[in-house]
């Protein structure tokens, strides 16, 4: 059901068209249906009863990225991402998901399956990985340059608590995402190292869901909302200065999703923006320190990627530029189109790898220009996008918290 | 409706994927940035003069209507299949083939966005200044068929004086090139500005040469703010009567002031009733010595302050807002009916004045917008499409508005075009004489009719 706000801004989209060259999927396809305006005018004509949801309806609202770059730019100020994710949300109904998707939500959003399968996907798919097809890829990214899976989920590695070195500076609980927690585990290791040495207790509560924005966005509503409900009864932001997420789309989520969903159903969502208040990306909270003293020079060039959860859901544009720029020797360059989206999109880019590859093409050009060694980005599904298209292994893709651990000595 | 058979015939020139037919494809095709919807048959997408050559050659063999679209951004439903048949939409034909620095011209394809042209010119130090306020999406072509003016108008003129030349194809399939790639040239008619403004009803545009100027050296840019109204529509005619040329010389009145103000956030003065946006530029001297003159100028003439650009990124920042007025009314009213009827520029505090009244009169909501050096108004009528009565106000109050501007000697309209929104006036401006050579023309260049029926002049 899409939201009474939402249905009557619909009407508000003057047709200016000023969406439309600004989104990267437009830029790869060139036809108004690919382009947030096109999809607007359907969702209206739908919403007068003028136009049945078909499942080419369907396939031309997944021609998106979710990137929010209309959204941002919308001088009507319609929140067009929102009504393109109710959208997905209702013709997930009608429509159903493909069983791959149902699949992969029914894992994220279970407390039991997922640590099973994980535990048969490292004994044997980390192995087996080697002997995968070379040339393959899922979507655009080839199988040999898809990360291997943790040997432990983080959440598993540390305590409940972990205290500060020395005196206590602060205090805060710590959001691990599914892909630090499975995936990225030297990003996990880095955010809860810097916190330490700078003498901020981390709390990580242990029964923490996934987010639930990965199952949101492609439509399975009711799944997702049982993550929410969840995450919001174990996340008390009350006695702590913060929440930190290092995962861009897990902050997008948190600050900001939690509510509108939540809103959008109908539901109290209180609890979602009181907590939506104090979560920080780790970026934002290193911000508040100074860190000079515990910085060691770094080698090297580094360009930095703007996550679009992170940039527009968030509005962080500064805090991780100004972490990099402050590590000794490390020389920090600017890339063209630094915040165009980078083409993963989650699974857009394992659904239209054509178009996500043109997308990403940009990207890796803009990233080898800057004649950097390494690209840092706040986010696990552009690091998965970015790394996976650069065809080569002279650039390393990174989290800026990573690159702050390694000058302070203590990744 | 399309026969199979024929539709057949038209993918075959295009292929599958650039030949569009189904419902949701078809109703995207169906508006453009005016209020009216017309539905096509197919979308067809050809990439090089010999496909759309070949579209032209089906469309007259088996009597189909086609009409030329770019990026869709048009007020007037120049781009709207208004009597079904196919839409041939240049967007995927988007390339610049030349930039040529040594002779300052350059060669593009039709579907290439106006700003991204810009820049790529400008990269080289170069400049093609026409510049609509829908630049960021807007493509060259649409810009060639409807003569695009915009904010730069006051000092470099519109479209039509960068045009050198274009290869076109006629309704029958035939491909001609009109003009050259020099500056002068005199040799038979000029039909490069007879297409230049046709409103897509005498060819297809496959490519455009246009001229280049070098990059003014340096810009500024000033907001004089007014307490009233008249005085900044006297501030401008009377800079333009001292023979000052500012690059742009903007108007805006509170009401576009709050709106641009709730969608960017740059500290608009609220609390004003007029702002002037004003760009000087050039060399450096004279930047600084117009600078002083215009904000003189202003100071004068009632502004109460003259608000200088503190960076390059702040002046960005409020041409993008400038560029975002007409989509950010829409946050006030759902729906904006945009006039663009032009008065000699010194008759533009008198039409504004009028314009107000008029809408009084019909009790409609008006925010007045102007590219006030050169007298073209762009009054945006709020309203609500969905309610009918505001709706027969708000055209009343229109056809009041064009009146006026005919009466003191302007025009219908500036650079949005005729269309179907205003073609209904068109007898009032022009003659019947003129109106008979125009028709003659259109049937010269169409004689079966088939390209783009339904336009201004029937």
């Amino acid at each position: 059901m899409i939201a009474e706000k939402l249905r009557e801004e619909v009407h508000n989209c003057i047709k200016c068209g000023l969406c439309i060259n600004k989104c990267p999927v437009y830029k790869q396809l060139y036809f108004e249906g690919a382009s947030p305006r096109g999809k607007v005018q359907l969702i209206k004509k739908i919403l007068e009863g003028k136009l049945e949801p078909s499942e080419h309806f369907q396939r031309l609202l997944s021609t998106c990225l979710l990137c929010e770059t209309c959204t941002v730019n919308c001088p009507s100020g319609l929140n067009l991402d929102r009504l393109l994710k109710a959208m997905r949300a209702e013709i997930t109904e009608k429509f159903g998901l493909p069983w791959q998707k149902r699949a992969m939500f029914h894992l994220l959003s279970g407390d039991r399956l997922l640590p099973f399968c994980l535990f048969w996907g490292r004994t044997v798919g980390n192995p087996l990985r080697s002997l995968l097809p070379k040339g393959k890829k899922l979507g655009t990214i080839p199988y040999d340059r898809l990360p291997l899976l943790n040997s432990k989920p983080l959440l598993s590695q540390y305590p409940e608590i972990i205290p500060g070195d020395g005196s206590q500076a602060g205090r805060v609980l710590y959001f691990v995402g599914c892909a630090t927690n499975y995936l990225f585990e030297n990003v996990g290791r880095s955010v809860i190292n810097v916190l330490r040495r700078l003498g901020v207790e981390v709390i990580i509560p242990k029964d923490q869901m996934c987010c639930g924005l990965p199952i949101y966005l492609s439509g399975a509503l009711k799944t997702a909302l049982k993550n929410i409900r969840k995450n919001l009864e174990i996340f008390n932001p009350s006695d702590v200065d913060a929440v930190i997420v290092d995962c861009a789309s897990c902050g997008a989520a948190i600050k900001k999703e939690y509510a509108h969903i939540l809103e959008d159903v109908g539901e109290n969502a209180e609890a979602a923006r009181a907590l939506g208040q104090k979560v920080m990306d780790i970026s934002q909270y290193l911000s508040r320190f100074d860190l000079g003293k515990f910085l060691g020079p770094i080698q090297g060039k580094v360009t930095y990627h703007d996550p679009c959860h992170l940039v527009r859901s968030q509005g962080v544009k500064e805090d991780p530029r100004r972490l990099l720029k402050s590590i000794p020797a490390l020389e920090f360059v600017e890339m063209e189109g630094a915040d165009v989206c980078c083409g993963g999109g989650g699974s857009f880019q394992v659904e239209h790898p054509e178009v996500a590859s043109g997308i990403t093409g940009n990207k890796v050009r803009a990233v080898m220009e800057t004649g950097a060694n390494m690209v840092a980005s706040g986010c696990p599904g552009c690091r998965l996008q970015i790394y996976g298209n650069l065809e080569t292994d002279g650039i390393q893709v990174v989290h800026p918290v990573e690159l702050v651990a390694k000058s302070m000595g203590c990744e | 409706m399309l026969k199979q058979e024929v539709l057949q015939e038209f993918m075959a020139v295009v292929g599958p994927e650039r030949c569009k037919n189904s419902k949701e494809d078809l109703l995207t095709y169906g508006y453009d940035a005016c209020i009216y919807e017309y539905v096509p048959d197919a979308v067809l997408f050809p990439k090089s003069a010999q496909e759309i050559s070949d579209i032209m050659k089906v469309a007259s063999a088996r009597n189909v209507f086609v009409t030329p679209r770019g990026a869709g951004s048009g007020l007037g439903g120049e781009a709207l299949a208004k009597q079904g048949g196919v839409v041939v939409c240049f967007t995927m034909m988007n390339r610049i083939l030349e930039i040529n620095t040594a002779n300052r011209y350059a060669v593009l394809e039709p579907g290439v966005v106006i700003a991204e042209f810009q820049s790529a010119v400008e990269k080289l130090g170069l400049f093609y200044p026409p510049d609509p306020g829908s630049s960021g999406v807007a493509t060259m072509g649409g810009a060639i068929a409807m003569n695009a003016g915009g904010m730069r108008g006051v000092k470099y003129g519109v479209t039509r004086d960068y045009v050198l030349g274009l290869e076109i194809v006629l309704p029958s399939g035939d491909v001609m090139m009109t003009g050259t790639v020099t500056t002068k040239d005199v040799t038979g008619y000029d039909l490069t500005r007879l297409i230049c403004g046709s409103e897509g009803t005498l060819a297809l545009v496959s490519k455009i040469n246009v001229r280049l100027l070098p990059k003014p050296k340096t810009k500024r840019t000033m907001q004089a703010v007014y307490n009233s109204i008249d005085d900044a529509g006297t501030t401008v005619s009377k800079i333009i009567e001292a023979g000052i040329i500012p690059a742009t010389l903007e108007l805006m009145d509170k009401t576009i002031i709050k709106a641009l103000e709730e969608f960017s956030h740059l500290g608009l003065p609220l609390d004003a009733e007029a702002v002037l946006l004003v760009d000087v530029d050039g060399d450096p001297e004279t930047v600084e010595r117009q600078a002083a003159l215009v904000a003189d100028f202003c100071r004068n003439h009632g502004a109460r302050e003259v608000r200088l650009s503190a960076s390059e990124k702040e002046n960005e920042q409020l041409w993008f807002a400038r560029r975002s007025a007409f989509g950010a009314v829409a946050r006030l009213r759902p729906t904006c009916m945009i006039e663009d009827a032009t008065v000699p520029v010194s008759f533009l505090t008198s039409a504004i004045k009028k314009i107000i009244e008029i809408c009084e009169q019909n009790r409609v909501e008006v925010a007045v917008l102007a590219h006030a050096g050169d007298g073209n108004l762009h009054p945006l009528i709020l309203c609500d499409a969905r309610d009918k009565d505001e709706m027969e106000r708000v055209e009343k109050a229109m056809d009041e508005i064009v009146d006026y501007a005919l009466s003191v000697g302007g025009t219908l309209s500036g650079e949005h075009g005729i269309g179907i929104t205003k073609s209904k006036y068109l007898p009032k401006q022009l003659s019947e004489t003129s109106l008979r050579m125009m028709r003659a023309i259109k049937k010269t260049f169409d004689p079966l009719g088939i390209l783009n029926p339904g336009s201004f002049l029937e």
